[in-house]
Formats: structure tokens, C-alpha cells, sequence
């Protein structure tokens, strides 16, 4: 088992956002979380990572608790994330974006330079694995919307984590663009990275996700292989509005 | 070669600067100009000291004031009730500030923004009426008086002697920041300022480098505050605790360039330099303080980024050939570029015809 959460519960002021979400996702899988808008999904990210608290509920990864820990320790067990309105450091180069990412290691080794061999090495691997490596020395905020997408990928996977987390990858990329998330998912899977993926574009779901939760109203309503999801009727009666 | 001189010419501006800096007291004609050179001198190592924090991670401080008033009047009561030897009060003045600003800093870097800026302006208000009304222990208004560390030395050598102090303490400040700007812990500390959720998220404990960072920045401050209670020989609460100090050192900062080097130290340069002249000028009026807002106001129109940026990005200006950003890489180079890059890798299946269009779209885009 990888990610696991158990009767996570928040609410906002009147607004239940979660509502006692117990999800089981699958190690070494692409896991995709589905559901209308408003459904929870973010709100479930967000908990799972630490960004806010859950009223209730535990999470727990490979085994491990995590309910309560903050964001960066949560990424350090080993969890990466993006964000739904992708999130890079607007005035740092690319290059900078991604060597933000790596571990600066304690007291004497965080005051080595930023730049050594083998981290700049690793990070213009992964701007030259996700097609953006000569734009290494462009500021984050010159880029693209597209390009910043696949920068912040870039900064995810630099810190080596065997989870990640996509908010919604497809949201306001073109057709080829996404064509290429959606093989460099199955790639990075394939080297034995877990995905767990919100996404609202099916083709993208149904294509590339071995595993599919559906939320409906801060809790999951069902889950299964792609093929399954795709005839369930509550699915298609809650979400699919068929 | 282009390369070389990118090099040579920040290297050489730094030497230009040092040696103006080291030959000033042998220049100023009176006194009076020289003390105004250590006063000048004392903001250029404020404003690097609030860079920690305001330049790394774009959390502004008001606060600052305060705490160089800590830091002298810490020397001064070290001094006066404890008989330590001046510099050994000075030092273990700023290991105290240091320490009290492990729990400032726990307390006011839970919030950001705005209400960071509020909370600083708390601290300087809070501090400024505990120093006034504890009179028995600070002497309250009619201020505290700190025994010169020289008591044969006549008063342009005083000055001189601080001066030189002053430079040293100024130096291991920008040397300081320099270490940390270009190390794993300052490309952390400068995530947190573009975007702290995103730095915490990529694994970043955001929270502990801000309190680092904010007690070095508390400890460079309470030296250069002690340096002053020791050269100057009288402190008044109402001068120590002001918020004007952490606002000339805002000033100073932006105006220099927060993301630079010796922005903060330029800035000084100016802003300290112009402050004394308004005094001098304007005496006792609070003309000065008009003069200083339109000196802003000018400097963040021409110069929204500061003045060392406005001068690099003038000089790249004067140098077309050395620019590379994105902005001058053409869709057609681009498309170059990926072309020459297929016939590197042939084993792309979709690295043709849409790629090519995507990126032009890209940049357009």
C-alpha cells in the first residue's frame, strides 16, 4: 500500500469539503481521482500533503502516519506534488526552479553552493527530459503556461520522490503538449514512480490511469480499472452526466 | 571576450568601492564630514543586516530599528552595570539580541505579509515604551551614557578609528550574505520569498530557514547598533526605537536593490548620504523627511528594481551581443533548434511536425 487515508473530514466555515474520505491508492500505479467540481478533490490534495489540516481523519503513507506533519516533511518521506494553477518561482531561472528542489542536507552542508556538478547535472537532465532545456537560463516568469507546467514537473521530480501528486496536468495545455504529459507519465511510471492524478479531460484518465476513485460530495463513491469506472452508474449519473 | 569582463567588471566595481570606502577618512576635510561617513557607514551594514530577511525572503521588517537599539543599549547597560570590557559587551550584546530573537522571530515570521510588517512595527513601539518607562535600569528619556572604549583618543581619530571598524563589520556583512546568497540555504530562503507554499511543498522547511536567517539578520543588526552606542556615547529611547530607522533601511534597500549584492550598501550610500546633507540643510525642520520622500519617490519611478539593476540592465542594453533570455530567442530559432536536436535523436516518434508548431506556440503564447 502507498498513500491511504482514512475518514479524512474538513469543513470550511458551512462547507463540508471533505466528508470522511477513506481511499486506498496503489503502489507503483497511476491512480486518477475524479469527480465534479467542488467534489473535494484539492481539498483532498491539499490534506494529503500537509498544506491544510484535516478536523479528522488520518493519512498514512507506506505505512507510515503523516496526518500531521508539515508540507516538507511529508515531501521528504517521498511525496511530490504539483499544483491545480501551476505554482514555479516566478523570478528564479528554470535551472534555479528545479535545484530549488534538492535536499540542502543540515548545518555545514546547506552552505555549499547551490550549483554543484552533479545537481546541475541531474536538473538539466530532467529540463532536457521534459523538452525545456533551452530555456535553462530564461526567468520562470518569461515562460510559457505551458512551459511553466512542465518546468514545475521538472522541480517535482528533481527531489526524487517515489509519489506524485498531479493537480489536474491537462488543465489549459494544448493537444500535443498534453499528448506529451501523458506519455511522460507512463514513462516515469514504468521507472517505478506512483502517480495519483486529478483530471477533469477523460481521454487523459482513461488513457494513461491504471486505477480510478471517483469523489462525489468529499468522499470517494467509487473505484476501479478505467473499464469499470467508465459503466458504473452512479459514476456516470454523478460526474459523467450521461 | 565578452565572459571575461562579465567577470572582471563586477570584481573591479567591488575594489573601486572598497578603496573609496578605505580612503574616505583620509579625505574628509573636518571632522564633522568624517562623522557623518560613520553615521553613513552604520546604515550601509543596517540595511545588508535587514537583507537577510528582506532580500532572501521578501519579508519586509520594520522591526529593524529595534533591534539595533537592542543591541546598543545592550553594549551600553554590558558597559555601564556589568564593567565588561567595550568589545567584549559589544560581542556578547549581539549573542543576546540573537538569542531574544529566537523567540521575536517564532512569534512574528508565523505571519506573512502585510501583518509581518505590522508585527515589526509592534516590536519597535513595545520596545520603545518599555525603555522609556523602565527608567532605573535604561535611564528612561534622559537617555543612557556609554563610556567611550578610548578614552585618550582625540575626536577625529574617534571617528576614524570607528570608521574603520565600521568597514570591517561591513565587510564580513556582504561577505556573510554573499556565502549564503549563492548557497543551497540561500536558493531556499529565495524560493520562500517568490513562493513559500511551493518551497515548503518541494520539501523546503520554511519556517526554520526564515528563524535562521532572521536571527543572523538580528545579530548583524544588534553589532552595528553597538558599534554606535560605543562611538556616539548616548542613547535615547525615542531615537533607538523609532520606526523611521527600519523605514530609512527599507529605503535604503529597495532603492539599492534587494536582490543585489551591495544593493542595501548603495543605497546607503545615497539615501545616508542625502539624509545628512538634508539635516544640514533643512536643520532641525522636518523638511528632510519631504526631501527623503521625493528622493524615494523619484528613485521608485525611474528605478522600480533598484539602482544596480537599472545599471546592469543598461549596461546588457549597451551590450546587444550578450543577451540571452527568452524573449530574443525567435520562434525560428527555436524551431532550429529542435531541428538540429532531431537529427541528433532520431528516436523521438512524435518529435516532428507538432512539436515544432507547439513550440511556436509556446512562445507566442
Amino acid at each position: 500500500m502507498t498513500l491511504e487515508t482514512v475518514e479524512l473530514r474538513k469543513a470550511f466555515g458551512g462547507v463540508v469539503a471533505l466528508d470522511g474520505a477513506s481511499v486506498a491508492f496503489q503502489a507503483g500505479k497511476v491512480n486518477a481521482l475524479i469527480g465534479p467540481n467542488g467534489s473535494g478533490k484539492t481539498t483532498f490534495f491539499n490534506c494529503v500533503t500537509g498544506m491544510i489540516r484535516p478536523d479528522s481523519g488520518r493519512t498514512t503513507y507506506q505505512g507510515q502516519e503523516i496526518t500531521r506533519k508539515p508540507p516538507h516533511a511529508i515531501a521528504r518521506a517521498g511525496v511530490g506534488r504539483t499544483f491545480q494553477l501551476c505554482r514555479v518561482f516566478p523570478r528564479m531561472t528554470a535551472l534555479d526552479n528545479v535545484l530549488a528542489a534538492v535536499r540542502p542536507g543540515g548545518f555545514p552542508k546547506g552552505l555549499r553552493g547551490a550549483r554543484s556538478r552533479s545537481d546541475l547535472d541531474r536538473a538539466r537532465g530532467w529540463l532536457t527530459r521534459l523538452g525545456i532545456e533551452h530555456l535553462a537560463d530564461a526567468e520562470a516568469r518569461a515562460m510559457s503556461w505551458g512551459q511553466q507546467k512542465l518546468l514545475e514537473l521538472a522541480g517535482v521530480l528533481m527531489a526524487e520522490p517515489e509519489t506524485i501528486l498531479l493537480d489536474e496536468p491537462a488543465g489549459g495545455v494544448n493537444p500535443a503538449l498534453l499528448d506529451r504529459i501523458g506519455a511522460l507519465v507512463r514513462e516515469l511510471n514504468a521507472e517505478g514512480r506512483t502517480f495519483v492524478i486529478v483530471e477533469h479531460n477523460m481521454d487523459l484518465v482513461m488513457s494513461i490511469s491504471d486505477h480510478v476513485v471517483v469523489f462525489d460530495r468529499g468522499r470517494p463513491i467509487a473505484a476501479g480499472p478505467p473499464s469499470v469506472i467508465r459503466t458504473d452508474e452512479r459514476v456516470l449519473g454523478a460526474y459523467l452526466g450521461v | 571576450m565578452p565572459n571575461v569582463s562579465r567577470r572582471w567588471f563586477p570584481l573591479g566595481a567591488v575594489a573601486v568601492l572598497a578603496a573609496a570606502i578605505l580612503a574616505f577618512p583620509s579625505l574628509a576635510p573636518n571632522p564633522y564630514i568624517l562623522s557623518s561617513g560613520v553615521v553613513v557607514l552604520n546604515y550601509a551594514v543596517l540595511a545588508t543586516s535587514w537583507n537577510f530577511v528582506g532580500g532572501f525572503t521578501g519579508y519586509i521588517s520594520l522591526g529593524h530599528g529595534a533591534l539595533a537599539g537592542l543591541g546598543g543599549y545592550a553594549t551600553g547597560l554590558l558597559v555601564t552595570r556589568a564593567d565588561l570590557p567595550s568589545f567584549v559587551a559589544l560581542l556578547v550584546a549581539a549573542l543576546l539580541v540573537a538569542a531574544l530573537a529566537v523567540p521575536l522571530g517564532l512569534a512574528a515570521l508565523r505571519v506573512r505579509g502585510a501583518s509581518f510588517v505590522i508585527v515589526s512595527i509592534a516590536l519597535v513601539l513595545i520596545l520603545l515604551l518599555v525603555f522609556q518607562s523602565w527608567a532605573s535600569l535604561t535611564g528612561g528619556s534622559r537617555g543612557l551614557v556609554v563610556p567611550r572604549p578610548f578614552p585618550g583618543l582625540l575626536r577625529p581619530e574617534h571617528h576614524r578609528v570607528f570608521f574603520y571598524l565600521y568597514a570591517a563589520l561591513l565587510a564580513v556583512a556582504v561577505l556573510t550574505w554573499w556565502l549564503l546568497d549563492r548557497s543551497r540555504f540561500g536558493l531556499g530562503l529565495k524560493a520562500i520569498r517568490e513562493d513559500e507554499d511551493k518551497a515548503e511543498a518541494l520539501g523546503t522547511p520554511t519556517y526554520a530557514y526564515k528563524l535562521i536567517v532572521f536571527v543572523l539578520s538580528a545579530a548583524f543588526t544588534a553589532l552595528s547598533g553597538g558599534l554606535y552606542a560605543l562611538w556616539f556615547g548616548d542613547l535615547d529611547p525615542v531615537f533607538q526605537f523609532s520606526v523611521l530607522t527600519g523605514s530609512y533601511l527599507v529605503l535604503m534597500a529597495l532603492l539599492g536593490g534587494v536582490r543585489t549584492l551591495f544593493g542595501p550598501l548603495v543605497g546607503a550610500l545615497i539615501v545616508g548620504t542625502a539624509l545628512e546633507y538634508f539635516k544640514t540643510e533643512f536643520g532641525s525642520t522636518p523638511l528632510h523627511l519631504v526631501a527623503t520622500g521625493v528622493l524615494l519617490a523619484v528613485v521608485v519611478l525611474v528605478m522600480p528594481d533598484g539602482v544596480l539593476p537599472a545599471i546592469a540592465a543598461g549596461w546588457r542594453r549597451l551590450r546587444p551581443g550578450e543577451q540571452s533570455s527568452i524573449r530574443e530567442m525567435t520562434a525560428a530559432d527555436l524551431a532550429e533548434q529542435r531541428h538540429r536536436s532531431r537529427h541528433d535523436d532520431r528516436s523521438g516518434p512524435q518529435g516532428d511536425r507538432p512539436a515544432a508548431g507547439e513550440t511556436r506556440e509556446e512562445v507566442h503564447g
